[in-house]
């Protein structure tokens, strides 16, 4: 099986988030940094929970939970690798490389 | 013509029946196209504040060396440094990132805890501090 990555949410107490309309805000109580999210990455941060779990299935619950706008079938998946992959980055949600 | 599965808002439908509550639309934008801003903490009024904030070589209490790239190894491993007897100042470390040592290292323990602190991640000690090292200056 090729490995790709799995993503879970990071503690439920670092993140304060609030929900600007246009955006949201979320502070990193750990970091002092406040993060400005545009749509998808609040999704993102929503579906994910305690467990990791891969592309696909984040996918498949972006498309079960929320109408999506603007894309064609065959960039979901590499818009939402993109997304997760910068959140991961700046410490927003956990990424596990198996 | 009530729906017993009714939650929230719903629109009738000419023909009689009523659909789901809608679903929050979410806006995918393309691949390349970034999500996130970030906002760093405003650490300091003054350049005196900043260049004054410590930076441990490595966090305390991790009780591993330093290896030459910056990662933290088992103590004794071969080419790896002790943890640094003193905490560095952000104007000690803004002048060795500028080339000049950290003060009393050699250049190459100087380089290894260099390639410490650039690899240093938010939650880590000294993180805030390197961090606010490389905001722009106005």
């Amino acid at each position: 099986m090729a490995s790709e990555p799995h993503y879970s949410a990071i503690s439920a107490d670092r993140l304060k988030r609030v929900d600007l309309g246009a955006f949201e805000a979320a502070y990193d109580r750990q970091s002092g940094i406040t993060h400005l999210l545009a749509d998808p990455a609040p999704a993102l941060l929503d579906i994910l929970g305690e467990t990791h779990i891969g592309l696909d299935a984040i996918c498949r619950r972006l498309q079960r939970d929320y109408d999506l706008v603007g894309e064609g079938e065959a960039d979901l998946s590499d818009i939402v690798a993109a997304r997760l992959d910068e959140l991961a980055d700046l410490g927003l949600v956990e990424r596990r490389r198996d | 013509m009530a729906n017993p599965n009714d939650q929230g808002p719903s629109e009738a439908q000419p023909d009689g029946a009523t659909s789901r509550m809608p679903r929050r639309a979410v806006l995918l934008g393309v691949a390349a196209t970034s999500a996130v801003v970030s906002i760093r903490p405003a650490l300091a009024q003054t350049a005196g504040s900043v260049l004054n904030c410590e930076i441990p070589v490595p966090e305390r209490g991790r009780g591993m060396f330093v290896a030459s790239d910056g990662s933290l190894v088992e103590p004794d491993t071969p080419g790896a440094f002790p943890p640094s007897p003193r905490d560095f100042t952000g104007e000690e470390v803004r002048r060795a990132l500028n080339g000049r040592s950290l003060p009393g290292t050699t250049p190459e323990q100087s380089q290894a805890y260099l390639n410490y602190i650039r690899r240093l991640q938010a939650g880590q000690s000294g993180f805030t501090c390197y961090a606010s090292l490389q905001m722009p200056r106005r």
